[in-house]
């Protein structure tokens, strides 16, 4: 592939990004970039960056310095929410679902960048407002078909346990339709077969919504398994980039997860 | 028995979100609705309407409002009484600059400014959470208060300090001032109640209201997944303000007809409303009404048996209602912690099954 083929190819393309908060330094002059449809995993030990890359994509951080380049665009200062709207999507290490809420509403909330019905046609409900809501409904509902949550569509989800909840968030994410799906360790704390209920679904997006994604997992097996590129981070730092195989047998890497004697 | 879901199948999503998926809700709804609009008018005294029916109503628009903004939003708020004040104040100065306005239009006006206020006081919601934003919005009520106390265009110089309701009419019927009739108050009153009541529910039901809960559950994923904070925030404090404002332009127009402000809107009023929609279930609408019969009438009731029933001494019967009331409020705070909302759709579930709950 050529030059110019793959710079079409790029969905998004991060250059040179430092962060750091105070003296900290979480992310050191790193670029890396994201290829339309595939499936993109960022790996690193315990305090590597990666929820901070994350936190970078979609807005949440503001690097001191580097580029986003998102669908062609650079990014200038944006607040999540907007970014939002631009096509990211993502889920939570630590669960981040709306708790007083139900499944259905959670899912719904996932859709609210693409609805825009105003105030006063709420009020009255009856007409677009209604006509709006089901609409969205019915895509919600695909999604509930597909990750197999129709059971618990009305269950309020603080009530429901660690796993489908998990595979709720993945949902809301989903129901945003987005261009980007990031994944912030969607498997961690999953027993084995939860953890391949859930790679089944992330392939599944993939497959039948072609979305890019990029996660973020711990689990070597299933990251060599299901990305086609890896980037890695120790420190703040990239120290690998590319397809698993190459990874795998990268030295710094090894060094990395191993650990090396000092001497 | 009749309450039952067997067999009421929702085939259409449209069906499947209504307000009372139950058959027996919504036809007790409706009766209660039709009963109130066409019987009680006819059997209301003047005693029914000042002491129960009318604070009851308003009460519950306020908590509405209220709810709206802390139940919904998340956002606590101590400055409903200034809230209700602006209400009030913006009636009585509406009317008096614009008699010629029908009172229906200077009650939404009124509702509208208080809208415009609440926003104000609102900003530093975007900055500030939790019990900082309560002392906050503590400063608007004492403001607020200290406001229509010391600036005599508010009060049109009157001598006393207070503001008093001219006589308006609606379609002809008087339902201000010291000659309306009770029905016509009334009336007057439950037609506000209900249709705000309805549009309370239209609004949380929807993109509004999830943007609300959003901001309420976890206000950083909102923001990430595309909830704006900014707009959902001060539109909660708008329409939250706006419910008040009618409340308080109704409870100064239409059920004292003359107010002073230290007095009807002080920081007691806050708080009563408060715990209207702890008691009542924070994020119902529903609850916001318990709660406004629970904190308005159950006094009334302990009174009438009290002093009616037993002949005890009024002044012995106020202070054991405040400690029954009180007593009670712990108890059901105790026995469901969200609500007595909660506790009826606890109560729906169990009753679903009855009598065979396994």
């Amino acid at each position: 592939m050529d030059q110019a083929a793959a710079s079409e190819d790029i969905l998004l393309d991060l250059r040179n990004i430092s962060l750091s908060f105070g003296g900290v330094k979480a992310l050191i002059d790193i670029s890396f970039d994201i290829r339309r449809g595939e499936v993109r995993a960022i790996i690193g030990p315990n305090g590597a960056g990666k929820s901070s890359m994350l936190n970078v994509i979609n807005g949440f951080y503001h690097p001191q310095e580097g580029e986003v380049w998102f669908d062609g665009k650079l990014r200038g200062p944006m607040k999540p929410h907007q970014i939002a709207r631009q096509g990211i999507a993502r889920t939570f290490q630590n669960i981040a679902l709306f708790r007083g809420m139900s499944t259905l509403d959670n899912l719904m909330t996932g859709r609210i960048t693409h609805m825009h019905e105003n105030m006063f046609w709420q009020a009255i409900w009856k007409g677009r407002a209604e006509k709006e809501e089901l609409a969205h409904r019915e895509r919600v509902e695909h999604i509930i078909d597909f990750l197999e949550i129709q059971s618990i569509r009305k269950t309020p989800v603080g009530k429901l346990p660690y796993g489908l909840q998990k595979r709720v968030e993945l949902g809301r994410a989903l129901a945003a339709e987005s261009k980007l799906l990031l994944l912030d360790e969607p498997m961690a704390g999953m027993n084995l077969e939860e953890k391949e209920d859930m790679c089944r679904f992330v392939l599944d997006v993939h497959d039948q919504f072609g979305t890019t994604i990029a996660l973020i997992e711990h689990d070597m097996g299933v990251v060599m398994d299901i990305a086609d590129r890896v980037v890695v981070l120790d420190y703040g730092r990239k120290i690998g980039d590319g397809y698993p195989d190459e990874v795998r047998s990268n030295k710094d890497v090894i060094d990395a997860y191993l650990g090396v004697a000092h001497d | 028995m009749i309450y039952r879901e067997a067999g009421d199948f929702k085939t259409s999503y449209s069906a499947d979100q209504q307000t009372f998926p139950i058959g027996f809700d919504r036809w007790t709804v409706r009766v209660v609705v039709i009963f109130a609009f066409l019987v009680v008018p006819f059997l209301i005294n003047d005693y029914w309407e000042k002491s129960i029916l009318l604070p009851f109503l308003i009460w519950s628009l306020a908590a509405l409002g209220l709810n709206i903004l802390t139940g919904y939003c998340g956002q606590l708020s101590l400055g409903t009484g200034g809230f209700m004040a602006v209400g009030a104040y913006a009636c009585y100065k509406l009317t008096t600059m614009f008699p010629e306005v029908n009172i229906l239009f200077v009650v939404l006006l009124a509702g509208v400014v208080t809208a415009l206020v609440g926003i104000l006081f609102g900003l530093p919601s975007l900055r500030i959470k939790g019990f900082y934003l309560a002392v906050a919005t503590l400063a608007a009520q004492f403001f607020l208060v200290w406001l229509f106390n010391k600036v005599p265009w508010f009060y049109n110089y009157s001598a006393s300090g207070q503001i008093n309701m001219p006589e308006r009419e609606v379609l002809g019927f008087i339902v201000s001032g010291a000659n309306a009739e009770p029905w016509a108050t009334y009336l007057f009153t439950l037609l506000f109640v209900l249709v705000f009541a309805v549009i309370a529910r239209n609004l949380t039901r929807g993109r509004l209201g999830r943007s609300w809960m959003a901001i309420r559950d976890m206000d950083i994923a909102a923001e990430i997944i595309g909830v704006p904070p900014l707009q959902a925030k001060l539109s909660a404090f708008a329409i939250s303000s706006f419910y008040i404002g009618l409340a308080g332009a109704l409870f100064f127009g239409v059920y004292l007809g003359a107010v002073e402000p230290t007095e009807a809107f002080g920081i007691d009023k806050s708080f009563l409303v408060l715990f209207m929609i702890i008691i009542g279930g924070l994020g119902s609408i529903a609850g916001s009404f318990i709660g406004a019969a629970f904190m308005v009438l159950l006094p009334v009731l302990f009174k009438n048996i009290m002093v009616g029933d037993f002949g005890w001494p009024t002044d012995t019967v106020q202070h054991f209602i405040f400690m029954l009331v009180g007593g009670l409020i712990m108890f059901f705070l105790i026995v469901e912690p969200h609500g007595l909302a909660q506790l009826w759709r606890i109560t729906k579930e169990k009753l679903r099954l009855w009598p065979f709950p396994h």
